[in-house]
């Protein structure tokens, strides 16, 4: 590697505040032509937000964007394409019911006259010869889009790209739906353009992969950049180092103490065997008052765990609660079983938005507070009151739609409503996500509270000092298996990171 | 030289392959319905299969087609437009009002697709810029063109006669576009959808514009990240929409020859939209074809067609277009679910 070869694009000092979140705390990096240069960081560290400004998604509050030495304003998407800065997202723009030449040569067609002919011939052949060069020359460019595998999609869209001369290249965890071997062609593909002079960044979570092909590194840590280095004689142990390194000890004061609970004490849930959309052969068992953590990637599986027992998704394998077996896809049985769902997606799939504090609380036990089909109001607002009091949670009314509330007071609400099932087991999906801190910490002391009344609580979470906090037990799933178990004092951000990062 | 063999080799399989593709598509399923439902109709009756029958028929489905040519591009788009039924009455009546008012025929055809277009560049900016969805946009526009049409007409029936004041030579030729046959025998609203028919085809499929019509409804963002203005190309598809509902209600009038702001074209926004979608055209947008439409607009008008020859009974008659509504739509979607 020369000296200091010129940065293509170089990041000076840039801000971005979301409200309450310090996203990007003038963060500088360069990038250089025709290198592959990975973001790494955890979940949180900022490198999502950094993405979307250079996509032109996001105007950052401060700090300079230069381009070619020159000072640039990415105003929009297209912005940044004209400056040779192409995104492909997890999200891909493309158009599914177009075929792949269409695709391809979009931005062509956009650039000529809209009372020209279609030269179909050749949009064909520029598009098989993009494909070529991505050794891709086997995929019919005739075909839909919306027929392609993942896999292909991406070589699409990167092919597309760099017909329009992209010269920056942001791929945004591109392998995370990809198969071993989609991963390898993406790599040739990622090889081959660093080859012809294009730069890549290469933001993933896969440490193996990072160190595989990048030349240089860069870590992310709580919106910050904390430090570039070459990939020379790098190690996973060393990137994971640089990624922890949060000071925890504040948040760690009133961390659980954890109490051994005696051997052999029954288990309320059992998972035995479980096979889902992006799990295989998981298995493990909660007892009675004990929270569980789950931790792992966004590709380990663990976002599909809370949906497979609930029986929102197909599932295989047995799941118990209290010996007795539930039937796969049946969330209604699991609920009578005695599981209660919160999942990641508060404003979607968690909460009625549009409905009540009160109906919200009472909306998974309606059975009980319907008399020969009328709702019984005034049992309702009882509850509804007893919740919000137990869970403190700050309403000006029952009657306030729960789309009004702040983050952390709909979680609550939505916990109230599973409190309300009088559940034995609780599993959470990201429970303090978009929440700030003081909620949260509220959050986790009810979560301790009900957990010492004697539930069983899952809690799946991408946030791991939420794990160290809260969790007796933490398992860490990679690529949809169990890659560790970690109980008590061995509950620390290096080892989840080391057996969710490091394969 | 193993090249060109090669690639030989491979052209020929292509050429197998395009046939099994020509089954898959779309319009292939739609065509063999409509073929289904003529076999059908020749053996269970005499009247169907007859050259003045086609012709009807042709005639009959004229003015729906030419409305659901332009419902093609608005769907693949991406929007609907609910409005077409009243620019229809409104376009046609006040061509009307200005042919009996002494005007000359261009002058009122002018002013009647004018009004079309206009109703269209409103359509498109409310559910572009205006940011409505254009279910409401376009639903309001069919309040509010209806009652224009109302108040234009003040409710009274427009009849287009030389008794009410049209131009002889003016007249002669307005009915000629409605009633009149070119060679004597092809009606000259078939005549009129055909050439309409032709060019959104080509439009559609080989022009730049057509590819971004397609482009913007199959992904806005994927338009937008190449540099397409989806609001601009939206906009041009409502205002191709109302200028050919606007021709439609014209030509129906040249038909009539009369019409009455409170009835004409009432609830023919769901016969336009439902042809497009038996057609194959997509409410999600993104996809749909001219073919396509035609054969959705066939099916609709030989079932119309046989069933009267059949003698079946026009209640009976509605029940069966729905129908067939329900199963071209689900036999695409339930064949596709399998699919994906």
């Amino acid at each position: 590697m020369t000296a200091s070869p010129a940065n293509i694009v170089e990041i000076a000092g840039v801000t971005k505040r979301f409200p309450g979140v310090l996203a990007l705390d003038r963060i500088s990096v360069g990038f250089r032509a025709g290198e592959v240069h990975a973001v790494i960081g955890e979940n949180g560290a900022g490198k999502s937000t950094l993405m979307n400004i250079l996509a032109g998604d996001l105007r950052p509050d401060g700090g300079r964007l230069l381009v070619d030495g020159k000072e640039v304003k990415l105003a929009s998407p297209l912005d940044s394409r004209a400056q040779g800065i192409t995104v492909v997202y997890q999200e891909l723009a493309l158009c599914p019911t177009m075929s792949v030449a269409d695709n391809i040569m979009m931005s062509d067609m956009a650039a000529r006259s809209v009372v020209s002919l279609l030269p179909r011939d050749m949009m064909r052949r520029e598009a098989r010869a993009a494909l070529t060069r991505l050794g891709m020359g086997g995929l019919d460019p005739d075909t839909k889009v919306g027929r392609l595998s993942v896999a292909e999609m991406q070589l699409v869209e990167i092919a597309g790209a760099v017909r329009q001369n992209a010269r920056v290249l942001v791929l945004d965890e591109p392998n995370s739906a990809l198969s071993k071997r989609e991963s390898e062609r993406l790599f040739e593909v990622v090889k081959q353009l660093r080859a012809e002079g294009v730069t890549i960044i290469y933001v993933s979570h896969h440490l193996r992969e990072v160190l595989d092909i990048a030349d240089r590194v860069t870590v992310m840590r709580d919106g910050r950049t904390i430090v570039t280095m070459d990939n020379e004689g790098l190690s996973e142990d060393q990137l994971i180092r640089a990624m922890v390194g949060r000071d925890l000890g504040a948040a760690l004061q009133w961390s659980l103490q954890v109490e051994p609970r005696p051997e052999g004490e029954d288990s309320v849930l059992t998972v035995e065997n479980l096979e889902a959309a992006g799990l295989e052969d998981v298995s493990f068992s909660v007892r009675a008052g004990e929270i569980l953590g789950i931790g792992g990637l966004p590709d380990s599986g663990k976002d599909g765990l809370g949906d497979a027992l609930f029986g929102l998704s197909a599932r295989r394998g047995k799941v118990t609660i209290d010996g007795k077996e539930l039937r796969g896809a049946d969330p209604l049985a699991a609920i009578r079983l005695g599981m209660s769902f919160v999942p990641a997606d508060r404003r979607g799939a968690g909460g009625l938005l549009r409905m009540s504090v009160a109906d919200n609380v009472v909306s998974a036990s309606l059975p009980r507070f319907s008399l020969a089909g009328f709702v019984r109001r005034g049992a309702v607002r009882r509850e509804a009151r007893a919740q919000v009091a137990r869970l403190d949670a700050r309403i000006s009314h029952l009657g306030q739609k729960l789309g009004t509330l702040s983050g952390g007071n709909q979680q609550k609400i939505i916990l109230g409503r599973s409190l309300v099932t009088n559940p034995r087991v609780l599993v959470l999906h990201e429970p303090t996500r978009g929440i700030d801190v003081g909620a949260k910490a509220e959050i986790y002391s009810i979560l301790r509270g009900i957990a010492g009344e004697g539930m069983a609580i899952v809690m799946i979470s991408s946030e791991i000092p939420e794990l160290i906090m809260n969790a007796e037990r933490v398992l860490v799933l990679r690529d949809g298996r169990l890659s560790g178990e970690l109980t008590g004092q061995s509950i620390n951000e290096t080892a989840i990171l080391a057996r969710a990062m490091t394969s | 030289m193993a090249d060109t063999v090669r690639s030989g080799a491979r052209a020929a399989a292509a050429g197998r392959f395009e046939l099994s593709r020509l089954l898959r598509v779309r319009e292939a399923g739609v065509f063999i319905a409509l073929v289904v439902i003529c076999l059908f109709l020749t053996f269970a009756t005499d009247a169907f299969l007859t050259s003045v029958n086609l012709l009807n028929i042709g005639r009959q489905v004229s003015l729906l087609g030419i409305m659901a040519v332009g419902m093609t591009f608005v769907l693949i788009s991406g929007e609907v437009d609910l409005s077409v039924g009243s620019t229809y009455a409104f376009s046609g009546l006040a061509t009307g009002m200005l042919i009996i008012a002494g005007w000359g025929l261009l002058p009122a055809l002018g002013v009647g697709l004018f009004a079309g277009v206009v109703i269209g560049v409103v359509n498109g900016i409310l559910s572009t810029y205006g940011r409505l969805p254009s279910l409401i946009a376009t639903l309001g526009m069919l309040s509010i063109v209806r009652g224009a049409a109302l108040i234009l007409t003040n409710g009274q029936p427009v009849t287009v006669n030389l008794r009410n004041g049209a131009q002889p030579s003016v007249l002669d030729t307005f009915n000629f576009m409605g009633q009149g046959y070119l060679f004597g025998i092809i009606p000259m609203q078939l005549v009129f959808f055909a050439v309409i028919a032709v060019l959104a085809w080509l439009v559609l499929s080989y022009s730049n514009f057509g590819f971004r019509v397609y482009a913007v409804g199959g992904s806005a963002k994927a338009a937008r990240v190449s540099g397409i203005s989806v609001n601009t190309v939206k906009i041009w598809a409502f205002v191709l929409m109302g200028l050919l509902a606007a021709f439609a209600g014209i030509l129906s009038l040249a038909f009539l020859p009369s019409g009455q702001a409170g009835r004409t074209g009432l609830g023919l926004e769901l016969d336009v939209i439902a042809a497009t979608i038996v057609g194959g055209a997509s409410l999600s947008g993104g996809e749909g074809t001219i073919l396509g439409t035609i054969l959705g607009v066939l099916i609709i008008g030989v079932m119309r067609n046989g069933l009267v020859l059949m003698g079946v009974s026009p209640f009976v008659q509605e029940l069966m277009i729905g129908l067939v509504i329900i199963i071209a739509v689900g036999i695409d979607k339930w064949t596709t679910r399998r699919t994906a």
